[in-house]
């Protein structure tokens, strides 16, 4: 019994975003029934130091840990206010079970903590972790009610009906009173395990397609953010062991015979030469005019989010102004950055032209071979000369250059749009339209950098 | 090495003994370490007490501390074992009249290779090995405890390589085969968070999040560490100290910052701070200016504010 319920938590701290390996729940159980779970505080950090691996993690952890032991606290203070409610009612009216027959009658007999445990024991029993959908909290409450039987009392009401006895018709009425009260209260049970186990899943499916949501959308989600970050880090994981095996070079024969000095010229230490790590420098210019702007945020936060791995990021915004926004990305969270750069640079009518000459003048000193530059936008010149002149300039001098647009290729040349003009300068052109895509781009570009 | 542990309490109390004070987390890990054989993975700011705590397991458990301090750069020939090249070198040109004795009777080369392959062995052994912090810790006669401090400073590639010891406790060396641990060691790893480190590592270990001591625990900290200061002394100094952590500062002073002032305030005999003393020695706890500048500010405030309760 008490491994399943463990089981189950630990299902739930999945769910919560918590990441738990089987072997890891397997060491939790053991330190579990070595620790007991008679003092609540002790088991709570035993399965904290087992089951949590990093700070980040501790409060969903407690979190969860609040809501799914709840069921099991002795203490009726610390259910809320509209279980204790109901925990008050069931008995007080309760019809008096002299007057009924059978199973029924046990089960109206029992107090108010003796029904609790009958439908804890008869939750136990019931695999909640199946819950996916909100809808099916009906099916479950009606299995935990049986599970509980209940049937039994939906019979004695029939039977009451029918009688002709004097009194059975108030009798019959009692009961289903008493019968609705006990279904709220398995419903609330059932409520709660759908937070814990159904929300869970909703959770996996709804980050599944908040990766793949066009960025317009994503505005509707809330834990886009949290998305975001884990998926950023995760990506920086990746790429900072990749870099540091990629670095070992050929031998390094001067160092390798100088060190065999020491040794009669014996070369017993060999040196090898480490690669040089590329200073790589990226600029990323964004686009911020309205049609554009939610891909540029999601952008920066992409890039900002892997300094670890991509040092040397500068960077620049442009709507109706052009201006290196570099330090609001460094210093404020997205939110708040992006509300400042707003500020700054909003209006209309995007002039790429002219973003890419004060985009020269800007760093003219500073593109050279080690640069990448990215640039985020639909091209969308509003019939303003292009400027592609100043693009070839600094792609001649830069490494590489890279364009994202949010929109799909059919759409990269219609209307005022001319991303043709551009492309013979550009490395590779993507579109950008998703988290997933950019996910891919980020990538790639590192892949590029590192390799 | 103690073979039982009774229980946590029995963790606690041996640690107040050594005058380690710890909140009942830290006692809980220790004990379930111990219990699990699984390595404890100590994380929380500078200062917290994080080496202290393996020091106190080792004594705790009357077992002898190993420690492993990693840096940037740290390869297995410093922490694992190195070959002794010197002496080898220094053998051979030692021995190498015997050596030509013994290949003198020699007729063909591949004999010679033989007697000479037959010698490698020799060369390749326990004489020649030296045993760096790991290897020492697997073969030792006892059981250990083993501290590797500061992980986080340490390259990826030898995190990946402490995986194999973390898990199964043996090691490989190419010229001697694998070392299995005669006694498991209890492992310490702890980190300030330079660097996030691998999911499988942390999967192997407990994980414990040391933060700054709540005021209860610091006075207590305080009182047996530093018994001279005075009672009242000590209340105000962890006030002090518990407001300067609110604050938004470079670095924060951590309990080791706070010892060292009450022991320079019980040098100096104070038995009140008062505001000039606060100034003079404030350079003790912080050791940024800029922090030490927005402490001075703070100050009237706090004690206005104390006076005022």
């Amino acid at each position: 019994m008490a491994g399943r319920r463990l089981h189950e938590f630990v299902r739930a701290l999945r769910g919560a975003g918590v990441r738990v390996s089987p072997v890891e729940a397997e060491e939790a159980f053991r330190a579990a029934a070595l620790v007991g779970y008679g003092d609540r505080d002790r088991f709570r950090e035993t399965l904290a130091l087992t089951l949590v691996k990093s700070q980040a993690e501790r409060p969903d952890f407690d979190r969860c840990f609040a809501a799914f032991f709840r069921f099991e606290s002795a203490d009726p203070e610390q259910d809320d206010g509209s279980d204790a409610d109901h925990a008050g009612q069931a008995t007080a009216a309760a019809p008096d079970p002299e007057a009924l027959s059978g199973p029924a009658a046990e089960l109206v007999a029992q107090s108010d903590t003796g029904l609790e445990q009958t439908l804890a024991q008869a939750a136990a029993e019931i695999d909640f972790t199946a819950m996916q959908v909100i809808t099916q909290q009906g099916l479950f409450a009606r299995r935990l009610l049986m599970n509980m039987g209940m049937g039994a009392v939906d019979d004695e009401i029939l039977r009451l009906d029918a009688s002709a006895r004097p009194g059975d018709g108030e009798r019959a009425e009692a009961l289903r009173d008493w019968r609705g009260r006990v279904r709220e209260r398995a419903m609330a049970h059932v409520r709660r395990q759908y937070d814990l186990h159904g929300r869970a899943h909703g959770r996996a499916l709804r980050e599944h397609s908040m990766q793949a949501a066009p960025f317009r959308e994503l505005r509707e989600f809330q834990q886009v953010q949290m998305l975001v970050r884990r998926m950023a880090r995760r990506l920086a994981r990746s790429h900072q062991r990749r870099q540091k095996k990629a670095r070992r070079g050929a031998l390094d024969a001067r160092r390798t015979l100088a060190a065999s000095l020491r040794y009669n010229a014996v070369p017993v230490q060999l040196h090898w030469r480490q690669r040089r790590r590329t200073r790589a420098k990226v600029l990323v210019v964004c686009d911020v005019s309205s049609s554009v702007r939610d891909a540029a945020r999601f952008l920066l936060q992409f890039l900002y989010a892997m300094t670890d791995v991509l040092p040397r990021v500068r960077s620049f915004a442009f709507a109706a102004r052009f201006d290196e926004v570099t330090d609001d990305f460094e210093r404020y969270p997205p939110d708040v950055a992006v509300g400042r750069i707003l500020d700054r640079v909003s209006g209309s009518g995007t002039d790429y032209g002219t973003m890419f000459k004060e985009l020269e003048a800007a760093c003219r000193g500073e593109i050279d071979r080690q640069t990448t530059l990215i640039i985020l936008g639909d091209a969308r010149n509003n019939d303003l000369p292009a400027g592609e002149r100043h693009l070839a300039d600094i792609a001649r001098r830069a490494r590489q250059v890279f364009w994202l647009n949010p929109e799909p290729p059919s759409r990269w040349n219609s209307g005022d749009a001319i991303m043709a003009r551009y492309l013979p300068y550009c490395r590779a052109a993507r579109r950008c339209g998703s988290l997933n895509d950019l996910r891919r781009f980020t990538d790639e570009l590192l892949r590029n950098l590192n390799g | 090495m103690k073979t039982r542990i009774d229980s946590v309490d029995d963790v606690t109390q041996s640690f107040a003994r050594q005058g380690y004070i710890c909140d009942a987390r830290t006692a809980l890990a220790v004990y379930l370490a111990a219990q699990l054989h699984k390595p404890v993975l100590v994380e929380g700011p500078p200062g917290v007490g994080k080496t202290e705590l393996a020091k106190a397991a080792a004594a705790f458990l009357e077992a002898p501390l190993i420690r492993l301090q990693c840096y940037e750069g740290l390869d297995e020939s410093r922490a694992l074992y190195e070959w002794k090249y010197g002496k080898q070198l220094l053998y051979t040109q030692l021995l190498r009249d015997k050596l030509s004795g013994t290949l003198a009777d020699t007729d063909s080369l591949e004999e010679s290779m033989r007697r000479l392959g037959d010698l490698g062995e020799a060369f390749y052994s326990d004489t020649f090995l030296e045993p760096r912090p790991l290897l020492r810790a697997l073969r030792a006669d006892e059981p250990v405890v083993l501290l590797i401090d500061e992980i986080d400073k340490a390259d990826q590639e030898f995190e990946a390589f402490l995986l194999e010891l973390l898990s199964d406790f043996q090691i490989s060396i190419p010229e001697l085969g694998t070392v299995r641990a005669r006694h498991q060691p209890l492992v310490f790893l702890t980190s300030n968070d330079q660097r996030e480190l691998s999911d499988a590592l942390k999967r192997r270990c407990l994980h414990l999040y040391i933060p700054y001591p709540d005021a209860t625990l610091e006075r207590r900290i305080l009182a047996e560490r530093v018994p001279e200061l005075d009672d009242q002394l000590r209340d105000q100094l962890v006030d002090f100290i518990q407001h300067l952590r609110e604050q938004d500062m470079k670095k924060l002073p951590a309990v080791s910052e706070t010892l060292d002032w009450a022991r320079a305030l019980v040098l100096l005999h104070a038995d009140s701070l008062e505001p000039e003393l606060v100034e003079q020695t404030l350079t003790l706890v912080l050791k940024n200016e800029q922090d030490a500048e927005l402490a001075r500010e703070l100050l009237p405030h706090w004690f206005r504010a104390r006076r005022a309760r």
